[in-house]
């Protein structure tokens, strides 16, 4: 997006020689001088009490830019003019303050306008006559999606080993994975793929830096001192970054939200723990983003980001929100309150019109789970129901493509140790129980009105459920302390594919086409054994990848499918074409590899062979020496001397068989 | 000693001692002024060397007494005393004749040193940390370093030349080669000190075989259920033993299947 021309807001105040006037007031520099001036409009005004706090503001915004050798805040009548000048030391500093903080959000009505003085001058002598302007050089950074195109539809991930020091990007391959790019201290703590996979971030002490393309060049850098934790929008187009180090009470810096094409920095935020990020949760389609503080739920609109109808809703007590994933719609839970029972609530955005209200009895806490398309919400409500001491737990389905979104409960006997949905379709699992009687349930939620336990699993070693992104096949992982444990599941006909074990394995991570799944023991939970495990999705071991000092591994995601219904329902009709092109094709690259593996050992052998037949003739040359200094005595071979060997026959007992002469 | 006369023992009580295999009786004892680390007959059986670790101030030294000179011993005054002054020796063979000792450094560093001169012969650097077993074939041509590195190594007794490499995930304790097959066998597991962070799951812990000329593990041994710490082959190659921190010694016969399996090459 290039931008020809700057355009400055129409304050009628800016005439020459109202502004020449200011000017002059102050001593005049020396001309070169000039070039180093930038004027900053849309200040705030303000009297003589604020003077000192704005000028602080100020300086700590633009002092990024450079060193600030002269600062002026023209005033009349007892106000500043909501006009400033700032002088740096060098020019190039003065163009830095212009590119980077035109444009800037102060707060809800300052937006600063920043133009280099010298501008002004050239603006004020624009011929009449239009001149093209020069095309700034295109950054061509290639085909962003090349990984996709991959002839083998393989899939790419990253491996951060060593300890951090090393991150590679492989392709994955059944055979072993192939080196797409490895480089050293790429990122100094982790790695972030963005969610349709186009960008990898990773993280430094500066910033963050967005990489991407064919040969991952660099797409983009933000500047954000001691950034610890990203956030990408759904869309890919905004990234938020959060600092610890970098909050003051008047310049928001704790949260910075950019765009990601432009490299802007559209809106900073305050924060006051970065407990649960992300702070912001964004909708399904990157329209809005919105964040919970005390009593308080706030919605922002993009491109603007701005508060939507520029204010935040009061939700007393609110506890908990998120958005559906398939639609711009918020759920959030408030506690009870005197007499007003506890109540889930579903919002329509931008509408808020209530679209449902639940209310909820003696509860102690919720959890919102989604189901991935927005199909169901899943409320986990932990209950003490009136009399007892215990904590039930029920899961309130709201099923959310029917009319008026009709409720259904599932009670639980036991406590739960996790829930999941099923990515694309309408079942749920649950682990329930305690250590070490865990259960494994899986649930569908029928069109009928019913939902129907479908299997129960008893004893099951697990703490974790992974189902695939394309659903019907998951694995339950019993992870770290568990010892890694893993059933693979095929919830068509809920039978256990295949029980496995990866020990001490701390992560599960399907690849995004629901094909492989892999299981690593990272060197952040568990100091040896660093390795990832590749297996199919029925639970076939493929590869044992060793990797010194191994930390984590993450799958590239894929963008959605540009495949229209029609045309994925024709694919699946000829998949008998395409499974035999596939199935010739893999043949031929395994009896290759095979080939090659056996060609590679024949050399082996070869050339250990005949180093073994240089030292074994040696040997053979100093058979003298040896028996000279054995005294004569042959030790060659273990036979070179039968008479010093002495046969001995012993019987021991084996077994005793018993058959009475009867049942012969 | 190679006729099983005598039996040459060295100790952290700071002594080499020297036994009468068939009645036990100690025939000579030879005080030290740090703990014996590894110790040896050369092929004739003539010359014994020990090495002393580095303890107390005391350096650690590659020592060599000729039996044939009682007086040697009687003195304890060894005929070549070599010291090492930066990193102690943490196993040592001797050479297929006598002439010199392969020795295994804390470093991971291995040198010949001549029995004669006790100059250092040859140097190979080829593992990075140290040292924990060396063990030479049954012909004494080749020998395979056990190391921390996570490694075992062949080398050739003679030129120091590095053969072969064998990779795993865990330090290497042992290693050994097979005196009829192109096999090797290797043991391992945490050092003793970090065992309890490690599993402690029955048989966790494994021999490995690797195949010599293929560098490939093509079997794995369960049964230990602490780190192993030593391994070794029958001479006739038909059984192996391993040895471990848990306190038991394994012995395994092969079955049949182990003499034809073959790698497809």
């Amino acid at each position: 997006r290039d931008t020809y021309v700057k355009t400055f807001s129409p304050v009628s105040s800016f005439f020459p020689s109202e502004l020449l006037d200011d000017i002059l007031r102050e001593k005049p520099q020396e001309a070169d001088g000039i070039d180093s001036v930038v004027v900053v409009d849309n200040v705030p005004q303000v009297g003589p009490e604020r003077l000192e706090k704005l000028k602080n503001v100020i300086h700590k915004i633009f002092s990024k830019f450079g060193k600030i050798t002269t600062e002026f805040y023209p005033e009349a009548d007892g106000m500043t003019k909501g006009y400033i000048f700032l002088e740096y030391a060098a020019p190039t500093q003065a163009l830095e303050a212009v590119k980077n903080a035109d444009g800037y959000k102060l707060d809800k009505q300052h937006t600063f306008r920043v133009n280099l003085f010298t501008d002004f001058d050239k603006y004020m002598n624009i011929s009449d006559e239009w001149e093209t302007p020069e095309k700034q050089p295109f950054k061509d950074f290639g085909n962003m999606r090349h990984w996709i195109e991959d002839s083998d539809c393989r899939d790419q991930y990253s491996v951060i080993y060593e300890a951090g020091e090393r991150t590679a990007i492989f392709s994955n391959d059944a055979k072993e994975p192939i080196t797409v790019e490895e480089r050293a201290r790429w990122t100094e703590t982790y790695v972030r793929w963005s969610p349709k996979g186009t960008y990898l971030a990773t993280f430094h002490q500066r910033g963050i830096a967005l990489w991407g393309g064919e040969k991952f060049k660099q797409i983009q850098r933000f500047s954000h001192q001691g950034v610890s934790l990203i956030d990408f929008s759904p869309c890919e187009r905004y990234v938020v970054t959060f600092s610890p180090l970098m909050d003051t009470k008047e310049d928001p810096q704790a949260i910075i939200i950019w765009d990601i094409l432009t490299g802007q920095k559209k809106r900073g935020f305050h924060c006051e723990s970065s407990a649960h990020w992300p702070i912001f949760k964004w909708s399904h389609d990157g329209k809005f983003f919105a964040r919970m503080t005390q009593d308080t739920l706030s919605i922002y609109e993009t491109p603007s980001m701005g508060l939507l109808d520029k204010k935040s809703l009061k939700i007393s007590g609110i506890k908990d929100f998120s958005w559906s994933p398939g639609d711009n719609i918020i759920a959030f839970w408030v506690p009870e309150d005197k007499d007003i029972p506890a109540r889930v609530t579903l919002m329509q955005m931008p509408s808020r019109q209530e679209i449902r209200v639940r209310n909820l009895f003696n509860v102690v806490d919720c959890k919102l789970h989604w189901q991935r398309n927005g199909d169901y919400l899943c409320v986990k409500v932990d209950r003490t129901p009136k009399g007892t001491q215990g904590v039930v737990t029920n899961f309130e389905i709201f099923r959310m493509r029917e009319k008026q979104v009709p409720v259904d409960v599932v009670e639980m006997k036991e406590s739960i140790i996790a829930f999941a949905w099923e990515p694309n379709g309408s079942k749920f699992a649950v682990l329930h129980g305690e250590s070490p009687r865990i259960n494994a349930s899986f649930y569908h939620v029928k069109n009928n009105g019913k939902i129907e336990l479908i299997k129960m699993f008893d004893k099951q070693q697990a703490n974790s459920i992974f189902w695939s992104p394309q659903g019907q096949f998951m694995v339950l992982a019993g992870l770290r302390s568990m010892n890694g444990a893993l059933a693979f599941v095929d919830t068509s006909d809920c039978t256990m594919m295949y029980i496995a074990e990866h020990y001490m394995a701390s992560d599960v991570e399907w690849d995004p086409t629901g094909r492989y799944v892999v299981t690593s023991v990272s060197w952040w939970s568990h100091k040896v054994d660093n390795a990832y495990w590749l297996w199919t999705f029925q639970g076939r071991l493929l590869q044992k990848n060793n990797k010194d000092r191994f930390c984590q591994l993450l799958w590239r995601p894929r963008p959605p499918t540009l495949l229209s219904v029609d045309q994925i329902k024709m694919i699946k009709k000829d998949l008998k074409k395409y499974s035999k092109i596939f199935e010739q094709k893999d043949r031929l690259s395994q009896s290759k590899a095979s080939k090659e593996l056996v060609d590679k050992r024949r050399a082996m052998m070869e050339d250990y062979r005949r180093y073994r037949e240089t030292a074994l003739q040696i040997y053979q040359e100093q058979k003298s020496v040896r028996l000279e200094l054995r005294g004569g005595v042959d030790t060659d071979e273990l036979d070179s001397n039968v008479d010093d060997w002495e046969e001995e026959t012993i019987e021991f007992f084996i077994n005793e068989e018993i058959i009475p002469i009867g049942d012969l | 000693m190679w006729d099983t006369k005598n039996v040459l023992t060295g100790s952290a009580d700071n002594s080499c001692r020297l036994w009468d295999c068939e009645t036990g009786k100690q025939l000579a004892l030879l005080h030290t002024n740090s703990a014996v680390r590894t110790c040896g007959f050369d092929f004739s059986g003539n010359i014994i060397m020990f090495s002393t670790d580095k303890q107390m101030g005391y350096q650690c030294y590659l020592n060599f007494f000729d039996l044939r000179d009682p007086q040697q011993i009687d003195d304890n005054q060894p005929y070549l005393s070599i010291p090492c002054s930066d990193y102690k020796i943490t196993s040592a063979v001797w050479g297929p004749l006598g002439e010199f000792v392969i020795a295994g450094h804390e470093n991971g560093e291995i040198n010949q040193f001549s029995a004669k001169s006790g100059e250092i012969l040859k140097k190979a650097k080829e593992h990075t940390k140290q040292i924990n077993d060396i063990q030479t074939s049954v012909d004494l041509t080749m020998f395979i370093s056990a190391s921390k590195d996570n490694t075992a190594k062949l080398f050739d007794s003679t030129s120091l030349d590095h053969i072969k490499t064998f990779k795993t995930e865990r330090p290497v304790n042992s290693a050994a080669i097979s005196p009829i097959m192109d096999h090797v066998v290797m043991g391992g597991g945490q050092e003793a000190m970090e065992v309890t962070t490690t599993s402690t799951r029955i048989g966790k812990f494994e021999a490995r075989f690797f195949h010599a000329a293929y560098e490939e593990e093509f079997g794995r041994v369960k049964g230990h259920f602490g780190p192993i710490n030593c391994v070794a082959f029958h001479p006739d190659g038909k059984s192996y033993s391993s040895g471990g921190e848990d306190g038991y010694v394994r012995i395994h016969y092969f079955d049949p299947q182990y003499f034809d399996f073959e790698l497809e090459a």
